[in-house]
């Protein structure tokens, strides 16, 4: 393959890696889903009943690889059996992938919500109704993107990876799991989630299941978390994923052998770097805070 | 198939069931080192990466088995790969999964610093053992710690590192097994979660990288992660040889 086009393959997986990751969060900042869904879950029980949406179906990382997989597997049954043009089988994939999500979404919100009524907790029809298109097509997106670059690196006249389609699909929507919970998430459940209480803090542990529960207007829903996250939690997660996929596959493509490995480990040194410097920013622009009474010196 | 032609497949191939289960250990061991907070972490209420043990070392050292998978592909071009070649798609494994994990990290401070507005800082340290900065009074009061300092970051990279490098060679050994990419891939996972999951029960939800005292406990996965991957291994070779019991 030319290495200009290598790259513009390598630039075309990355663009779509950023779209697919900050859908990804939304999807899930939209459904409640993973981690910041223990307080979604626990605010009803200490008596904080909301109309978030409640769908911890599993972790992200397992979820987005079923959606992935799936959406893979359908695309490679069109292009394989009916010569389906590639986009047109993977947008059906991604359909298929999306009609599941909404699925277990309903079953996830309609259980959870039915077990908590004794805690005044219901299963209100409107949230249900108004967020489902919305997850959906989020997930819609997201797979759609991960199955697109999944395609790009499996077809032998493209990238040619020797793993099955469905099998990197199935890794990237792993991967994009595990970063978005990761990252995007923090955003939602240690910001949106908590916004009555002071900025400049993670959840104090007294405060456990205490979420906001009113909006700028009117009573807060999933839809307004949305709006609030992907103003920074999303795009980042966008940009994590982006990053990983870009940064990967262009150490592989523009260098081989052992300077693919040696360009890859200068660039975990330089990341190390300027993690380091952002801790420091953080240290100095916060500094240490005022309730700490023991002897150690900041 | 008579078990003498069974145990002659084990003979033949215990190099592989050696290097799968010296893989499953990597993994094992790369495990502890990754800073994982599990739910709390996600409300900046640990120290650590917000999501759970296994979740985040499947997702990078998976994603080093791509890297790693493709440059087998590239180097079997000339033959079947030996222990150099072996040695140079365990490094590629191991540095993308470093990279996928270390750029985690690193968005994942973005969002403390930036969006939650906490310094990043270790609960289970009075000191940063790298830095040296004080950690104590940068933790938020009712919580244990917040977002990856220095420590943390570094150990991640090195969990990414073992966990990469343990997942691909276990991918480089089923390929000497049997040569299908397919199969070897999806082994490998299977091999890689198992390997994943057990060091889980050493951590319990969160630990902070090896400066944490539950890192102790590595021996003990250790050992079952042998176990483990002996059993794997085994199974890993015989399965090729299905074939011979009519199956496909």
């Amino acid at each position: 393959m030319e290495p200009a086009m290598g790259m513009g393959l390598v630039a075309l997986m990355g663009a779509a890696a950023t779209v697919a990751g900050c859908s990804e969060d939304l999807e899930s900042d939209i459904g409640s889903q993973s981690n910041p869904n223990s307080q979604v879950q626990l605010a009803a029980q200490v008596g904080y009943p909301h109309r978030i949406f409640n769908k911890a179906i599993s972790g992200e990382p397992p979820s987005n690889a079923m959606y992935c997989a799936v959406g893979a597997g359908v695309a490679m049954v069109l292009i394989q059996s009916v010569n389906a043009s590639p986009l047109l089988a993977i947008a059906i994939g991604a359909f298929v992938a999306a009609l599941l999500n909404g699925v277990f979404s309903t079953t996830a919100y309609m259980g959870r919500n039915a077990s908590q009524t004794r805690f005044n907790q219901y299963v209100y029809l409107d949230v249900l109704r108004n967020q489902l298109l919305s997850l959906m097509g989020h997930a819609y997106i997201t797979t759609f993107c991960i199955v697109g670059l999944s395609y790009v690196m499996w077809h032998h006249d493209l990238i040619g990876h020797p793993f099955p389609f469905p099998v990197i699909a199935m890794i990237w929507g792993l991967a994009v799991g595990a970063i978005g919970s990761s990252t995007g998430d923090v955003h939602y459940g240690a910001e949106r989630e908590f916004q009555d209480f002071k900025f400049g803090a993670g959840l104090n542990a007294a405060d456990s299941g205490n979420i906001t529960r009113f909006a700028e207007a009117g009573i807060r829903s999933s839809m307004d978390n949305a709006w609030f996250c992907s103003k920074f939690g999303g795009p980042v997660t966008g940009i994590a994923f982006g990053m990983t996929v870009f940064l990967d596959n262009w150490r592989s493509t523009a260098f081989s052998g052992w300077t693919a490995v040696v360009v890859g480990s200068a660039i975990v040194l330089a990341l190390i770097i300027y993690n380091r410097q952002i801790e420091t920013y953080a240290r100095k622009k916060y500094g240490p805070y005022p309730e700490y009474a023991g002897d150690i010196e900041a | 198939m008579t078990d003498i032609t069974i145990i002659g497949m084990l003979m033949e191939h215990w190099v592989s069931i050696i290097g799968i289960i010296l893989g499953g250990i990597c993994i094992a061991v790369g495990v502890h080192f990754v800073p994982v907070g599990g739910a709390p972490a996600a409300m900046a209420q640990a120290t650590g990466i917000g999501t759970g043990t296994v979740q985040l070392a499947a997702g990078s050292g998976l994603t080093g088995l791509l890297a790693a998978g493709y440059m087998y592909m590239t180097l079997s071009a000339a033959g079947t790969p030996g222990i150099s070649e072996v040695i140079l798609i365990c490094a590629t494994g191991a540095v993308g999964a470093m990279i996928m994990i270390t750029v985690t990290m690193l968005v994942g401070n973005w969002v403390y610093i930036y969006g939650v507005g906490v310094p990043p800082a270790s609960a289970k340290v009075d000191h940063d053992p790298i830095t040296g900065d004080s950690q104590a009074p940068y933790v938020a009061p009712g919580t244990v710690g917040q977002g990856m300092p220095t420590v943390c970051f570094v150990s991640g990279a090195i969990g990414g590192l073992l966990g990469g490098l343990g997942g691909s060679l276990v991918y480089c050994m089923l390929m000497w097994v049997n040569g299908d990419a397919a199969i070897s891939s999806i082994f490998a996972i299977g091999v890689f979660l198992v390997n994943a999951v057990l060091p889980s029960y050493n951590i319990q939800g969160t630990i902070e990288g090896f400066h944490d005292p539950k890192f102790k406990r590595v021996p003990k996965a250790v050992l079952a992660c042998f176990i483990a991957s002996l059993l794997c291994g085994i199974i890993a070779v015989i399965i090729p040889g299905m074939s011979a019991f009519g199956g496909v």
